[in-house]
């Protein structure tokens, strides 16, 4: 089930803001498509990265694909359990699988993602185009 | 009467030449100071993959549960053991080499060669008795040797070269290894399966510079899962000892790295200064190669140089081939030799093939080249064996669609290479490598797909979007 507290990024991102800092993961549609993790090359804390970019690459059994940010700033904090314990991420996406924390550079990007209504609306219309 | 071929060096390239001298039928004499083999046999190829070996048997035990096999008990190694089976491995090809030259009748002398005169080799023995040997031809194929660094307090045991490193004294709890080349990646990987924790400290951007820019990005990946270290754009500038041993490395970023033994590879230096070229007329190049052209031949009619010290490509196989070579054109023939297909391998985790020309390269030479990537992990192969990491990439020339470059990261690279080297050998194109019929299920079945994707046409990629 997709929580409604958290923000949606169409790449199949999540977002939960608390004060300036935004944990990042990925949507349980993301685990699933990727089927088993087995890597997460995680950034360098301090790094900076851009809305819209690349925040760092997952590797699954059948594939490896980026993670694209949904917010702009600097990574603060580093989900250290992925190193060795990548499932988690397939296990529980929007909670012990978190990515990183970062800290926003700007906000006001958050009103360019999507409520999980919004992002369930999506992902319906993805899968019959 | 035959004609008396001299060789000095007894390694890859002077043993191969000395058979291949004897089959036509010279009468071939090797002098050689230490053991038949050279680097690779006792120092190098051999000794090492014997450790991995050991260290991948490790780790396939270590990752058992993956398989379904429950163990009981500690998972534990003995360093002596795995050790008796790289001397006993090594003992036992020494002894085969040696009994190859015995069969073709080949002179066998111990002690150190140089050059006298145009058509006189002279060996020194251990004990000081000298021995000149008349010839008519001559092979110099002396090697190479771990470069040193001046300054370093090399000492066998905690600061050591790749000579020491292999011999496998102790595993140190940590190991800082200067150099993210083939040898020290190889290493890397070696001594942390064994338990030490690994810093690798690289001169150039990136590790193992020399291969085409995928296959180091997959190792680059791989050094980081396996929780290696990797610092590039830096070298170390000194180290210091102090009195608890702990070893320090100030590197030239600043960075301090304690360690308990470092690891030097940072290339390798040419025997040749022993060799008193300049008696027979030779000159040494600038890092103290001989130069030769495709025929093995020096300045110097009638001597002829192989291996690493002609400064080309430091392999084994090369040495053996331009080893052939020279001793048929020592011998009446007219043979050349060809580098554009020789391929190498690396033997990480998982190992690197490569043959022909990297992408880089290609970029860098002005040569239009279409490229086709295909990954293990959409190989039913590589799920079954659990061996999902690595690409295959076939480079071929934009214009003629000849393959150029075959590139593979991944399990069995080094032996899957090989289709490449000839595809690249016999002039064929990307397509028809891919028309070839690859037997399923297997690995190579991925170079199939990596030269029909050269025309973006692999069956088992996903459509749509445009992988990166």
């Amino acid at each position: 089930m997709n929580p409604d507290d958290i923000k949606y990024h169409r790449e199949h991102a999540w977002v939960r803001v608390e004060g300036k800092h935004a944990t990042v993961g990925i949507t349980d549609f993301a685990q699933q498509q990727l089927g088993d993790i087995v890597y997460v090359d995680l950034p360098e804390a301090d790094t900076d990265v851009d809305a819209d970019s690349e925040l760092c690459e997952i590797e699954s059994t059948k594939a490896t694909s980026p993670v694209v940010s949904p917010v702009s700033g600097t990574v603060h904090e580093l989900n250290d359990d992925l190193a060795d314990s990548p499932e988690i991420i397939n296990e529980d996406p929007y909670g012990n699988g978190w990515i990183v924390v970062i800290t926003m550079s700007d906000p006001s990007e958050m009103n360019d993602l999507m409520s999980r209504d919004e992002y369930e609306k999506f992902l319906k219309e993805e899968e019959e185009r | 009467m035959p004609t008396r071929l001299t060789i000095i060096g007894a390694g890859p390239g002077g043993y191969v030449a000395a058979i291949r001298a004897a089959q036509i039928g010279a009468q071939v004499t090797v002098v050689e100071e230490s053991e038949v083999g050279g680097a690779c046999l006792n120092w190098g190829c051999i000794p090492t993959k014997t450790l991995i070996a050991s260290t991948e048997a490790l780790e396939l035990v270590r990752h058992s549960a993956e398989f379904g096999i429950e163990l009981t008990g500690d998972v534990r190694y003995n360093l002596n053991k795995i050790r008796e089976r790289k001397d006993r491995v090594v003992e036992t090809q020494i002894k085969g080499v040696r009994a190859l030259l015995k069969s073709r009748g080949i002179a066998l002398i111990a002690g150190k060669g140089s050059l006298l005169s145009e058509d006189v080799v002279r060996s020194v023995q251990n004990d000081g008795d000298t021995q000149d040997i008349r010839s008519d031809r001559i092979i110099i194929a002396t090697g190479s040797r771990p470069a040193l660094v001046a300054g370093f307090p090399f000492d066998g045991e905690t600061v050591m070269t790749s000579d020491d490193a292999v011999q496998l004294k102790s595993i140190p709890k940590h190991l800082l290894i200067i150099g993210a080349g083939v040898i020290g990646c190889e290493f890397a990987f070696i001594y942390r399966s064994l338990g030490a924790e690994v810093t690798l400290v690289e001169l150039l951007p990136r590790a193992l510079s020399t291969e085409d820019e995928d296959m180091s990005g997959i190792i680059e990946r791989e050094l980081k899962k396996a929780k290696i270290k990797l610092i590039t754009s830096a070298s170390v500038v000194t180290i210091g000892k102090s009195a608890g041993g702990v070893l320090t490395a100030s590197l030239t970023n600043g960075q301090e790295v304690k360690t308990d033994a470092v690891l030097v590879s940072i290339g390798r230096s040419l025997n040749t200064e022993h060799l008193r070229l300049e008696e027979a007329g030779l000159a040494a190049g600038k890092r103290g190669e001989i130069p030769v052209n495709e025929k093995m031949e020096t300045n110097i009619p009638g001597i002829y140089a192989v291996g690493d010290v002609t400064g080309r490509m430091m392999l084994a196989h090369v040495a053996s081939h331009q080893g052939m070579i020279a001793a048929e054109n020592a011998l009446g023939g007219d043979v050349r030799m060809d580098y554009a297909s020789v391929p190498a391998g690396i033997f990480t985790r998982p190992e690197i093939g490569s043959a022909g020309l990297r992408e880089h390269q290609a970029r860098e030479q002005g040569i239009a080249v279409r490229v086709g990537r295909f990954p293990y992990r959409a190989l039913g192969k590589s799920h079954a064996t659990g061996e999902i990491v690595g690409l295959f990439k076939v480079i071929a020339d934009a214009a003629t669609d000849r393959v150029l470059g075959v590139h593979i990261c991944g399990a069995r690279a080094s032996d899957l290479v090989h289709e490449g080297a000839l595809a690249i050998r016999m002039g064929a194109t990307a397509r028809q490598l891919g028309e070839m019929v690859h037997a399923h299920p297997t690995f190579a079945e991925g170079i199939g797909e990596a030269a029909e994707e050269v025309f973006g046409m692999a069956i088992h990629v996903p459509g749509g979007r445009k992988e990166r």
